[in-house]
């Protein structure tokens, strides 16, 4: 039976192709040896019956996967009739490196012209009969998914099988190289190797490991002196041939691309060059994206508060006031009817009243991503890194950070030098996450109700600082050493979708809406359980196991201006997750004063001064639970968690009483 | 024409392929394959951020984790030497 191997890059449509060719007649296997998985699968044509193989999908049939190696080995010694090479028309110069290959081997090869379709809705022509005559291999369009162009192959195919074809095109690779190849091909012409003399040659030349192994292996051939010498010079340049060689193949795939196939417009400054030159400009760069986030806020507030903050209060106050008002008419207990109100309304709700400003913050952050913006605030950043001694992709897993730490601190994985990935995780709490953002939306209604955008900024920025200045101390005394140096890649602008901004969204508010749920609930819970007992003590007092609890931390903030038990216990919530923050300050003042909007009773519990100590505080301090078990894991160590707990604490406690005591020095109240 | 695609890593402050494609008079699409050259031949390393061994599915922080399309590009020692010939 004749057999038919099917090669190609990953993505170029190949094994569509080969269930065109196929249909259901095909199984699969393993190749023997290896883990790659074997397709294989037949069809019929003029009564005869043909077998199909699909190669692994590759780049190059060089020695560096076992894709490669298995697809190579089939090729020279499965003994196919035919290798049909598949091509993606949209990518014609990548995939031709394969086919050089191909032809180098000197396998009978026809030449699929996969999606072509595709190719011409990218206005991408192609010149087939001229790319066919200096391949010197058949060219045939197809498109695989719609079966076009399968019959035409099939017969080119079968049509080739029997005629005697030589290595018809010739890719030189330069006179030295050439002369080499030939004098190679002499000495292993007649020694019976399992694949083509002409082959071997280029391969020795291109220091393929596995062939030199081949050569190593067949000593008792008796190669002359000559030829264990030239091997051994060329040993000694393997990589200069190597690169020689390469290049030299895209040299004849530039040379055939040029008169072959046309692209639209593509040698002039791209639209995406044109505008970094602007956003990533040395000096403009980093004020551009500084007025990029602050824009952002602003927007926030103007849209997220002024057109749907009221409405989700009134909601929230709405469905309180029914759930109570059910509750009493059944004739709950008071205790469920306080639990339910004032704990879990009060608590809870005061997360999600904050939900309008989130959606639109995420939204707007999402655009940011999609357009692919975030990439150049990140190499704006790294030159901002590097400057201070800081490896600059430690900024990526920032901004990763002010989603989430947990995913933030994951992000350090990619750094390779564990130097730069411990720094790049002791800092990252101080990046403002999203569930810190409700404690700020708080306090900027309750007292910056105008500026709220440029606060907002500034507790943003105010946690890249210190996480920078931080970064450069760790560099300096705990993680001494050169940063490692990378180039980042700036992906080309693209217009943002609606998908992609709504999904990122739905992402993060759907898992903020989750913990609010779960962990938030849990931990409403537990201090709603120590804000009533012990029994006979006024609820929601100082006399309650929450408030003594609160009652002994609470000195502790009294420099910094907020040492209420109140205040106390949310920051010590807090620990346990971020958002839990505004919900026990929620539930705490809503038992206090019944009825009373949480901003109000804030509004009397705090000054703006000490209010803004306090967001500094919820800034900077001690991360939550699950951001310091991923620091263990990350670590691998109890050290490094329990540190970061005791340092940022501090550096928050300090911040807040920095804050606080100058604020009260310059007459600030 | 590896060697040129180095260099000019080498000196860019941040790599788009468009541009070095532009510089060297090829087309883009010959400036990927030969980054990936490179990295195949182990003169660079591409890293797409995505070495983290958790399976997102069964990670619940996934939906919060990286969706910045940023990829670098480390010239190894390798390259390094290449470069210095």
């Amino acid at each position: 039976m004749n057999t038919i191997a099917l090669v190609g890059n990953p993505n170029s449509g190949k094994t569509t192709l080969f269930n065109a060719l196929t249909g259901s007649n095909q199984h699969v296997g393993n190749w023997p040896g290896v883990t790659v998985e074997k397709k294989e699968g037949n069809f019929k044509f003029n009564e005869k019956i043909y077998n199909v193989v699909d190669l692994p999908g590759t780049y190059s049939l060089g020695a560096f996967s076992e894709d490669e190696i298995v697809a190579r080995d089939f090729i020279l010694r499965g003994n196919p009739d035919i290798v049909i090479n598949v091509v993606d028309s949209t990518n014609i110069e990548r995939n031709l490196y394969l086919t050089t290959q191909l032809l180098e081997m000197g396998a009978k090869v026809i030449v699929a012209l996969n999606m072509i379709d595709e190719a011409k809705a990218r206005n991408i022509e192609v010149d087939i009969d001229t790319l066919s005559k200096k391949l010197g291999a058949p060219v045939i369009p197809t498109i695989a998914s719609k079966k076009k162009g399968i019959d035409e192959l099939i017969k080119k195919s079968v049509e080739l099988m029997d005629e005697e074809t030589d290595y018809k095109a010739h890719i030189s690779y330069g006179e030295n190289i050439d002369r080499e190849v030939e004098r190679l091909k002499g000495f292993l012409t007649d020694k019976n190797l399992e694949y083509p003399p002409q082959w071997i040659a280029i391969k020795l030349l291109e220091g393929d490991e596995y062939i030199h192994e081949l050569i190593k292996e067949n000593e008792d051939l008796n190669f002359p002196d000559d030829f264990k010498n030239a091997i051994h010079e060329f040993n000694k340049n393997r990589e200069d041939y190597e690169l020689e060689i390469i290049d030299k193949r895209y040299e004849f795939i530039n040379n055939i691309t040029n008169v072959t196939v046309k692209l639209p417009d593509q040698a002039k400054e791209t639209l995406t060059d044109k505008i970094d030159k602007i956003l990533t400009h040395k000096y403009f760069g980093l004020p551009i994206f500084g007025l990029i986030m602050f824009i952002v806020f602003q927007l926030t507030f103007a849209v997220g508060e002024d057109l749907f903050g009221e409405l989700t209060v009134t909601g929230i106050e709405f469905l309180g006031k029914i759930i109570g008002n059910f509750l009493i008419k059944i004739n709950a207990s008071d205790w469920i009817v306080s639990f339910v109100t004032e704990g879990v309304i009060g608590g809870v709700g005061a997360v999600i009243e904050f939900i309008p400003l989130i959606i639109i913050l995420y939204m707007l952050m999402g655009l940011l991503e999609d357009s692919g913006y975030m990439a150049r605030a990140a190499y704006v950043m790294d030159n901002i890194m590097r400057a201070l001694g800081l490896q600059g992709k430690t900024f990526i897993s920032m901004i990763v950070g002010f989603g989430c730490n947990v995913p933030g601190i994951m992000a350090t994985r990619t750094l390779e030098d564990k130097k730069d990935r411990m720094i790049a995780t002791l800092i990252n709490p101080f990046m403002s996450c999203g569930a810190r953002l409700p404690i700020y939306l708080m306090f900027i209604a309750a007292f910056f109700p105008n500026r709220g955008g440029l606060v907002l900024f500034s507790l943003y920025f105010l946690g890249i600082l210190v996480a920078l200045l931080t970064g450069k101390l760790f560099s300096k005394t705990l993680f001494k050493g050169e940063p490692s140096y990378f180039i980042m890649e700036l992906p080309p602008y693209r217009k943002p979708t609606i998908r992609n901004v709504l999904r990122n969204m739905w992402d993060n508010v759907s898992e903020f809406l989750k913990r609010a749920g779960t962990t938030i609930f849990i931990v409403v819970t537990i201090l709603w359980i120590l804000a009533v007992l012990p029994r006979g003590v006024e609820p929601y007092s100082q006399d309650s196991i929450l408030g003594k609890i609160g009652m002994f931390i609470a000195p502790i903030f009294k420099p910094a201006g907020f040492g209420t038990w109140q205040a106390a216990v949310g920051l010590f919530s807090g620990i346990a997750a971020k958002e839990a923050v505004v919900a026990i300050l929620g539930m705490v003042y809503a038992g206090v004063e019944e009825g009373a909007e949480l901003v109000t009773a804030l509004q009397g519990a705090f000054t703006p001064l000490s209010a803004a100590a306090f967001m500094i505080m919820t800034l900077l301090y001690t991360p939550c639970a699950a951001a310091l078990a991923t620091i263990k894991k990350e670590t691998n160590s109890y050290k490094w968690p329990i540190f970061t707990a005791l340092y940022t604490f501090f550096i928050g406690w300090i911040g807040a009483v920095l804050v606080f005591q100058i604020g009260k020095l310059l007459g600030f109240s | 024409m590896l060697k040129e695609v180095l260099q000019e890593i080498n000196h860019a402050n941040y790599i788009s392929k468009a541009n070095i494609a532009l510089k060297l008079n090829k087309s883009e699409a010959l400036i990927e394959e030969a980054f990936s050259q490179l990295a195949r031949m182990g003169y660079i390393k591409e890293d797409d951020m995505s070495s983290c061994n958790s399976q997102c599915n069964r990670c619940a922080f996934a939906s919060l984790c990286n969706k910045i399309p940023v990829k670098t590009v480390i010239i190894t020692e390798k390259g390094e030497k290449l470069l210095n010939r």
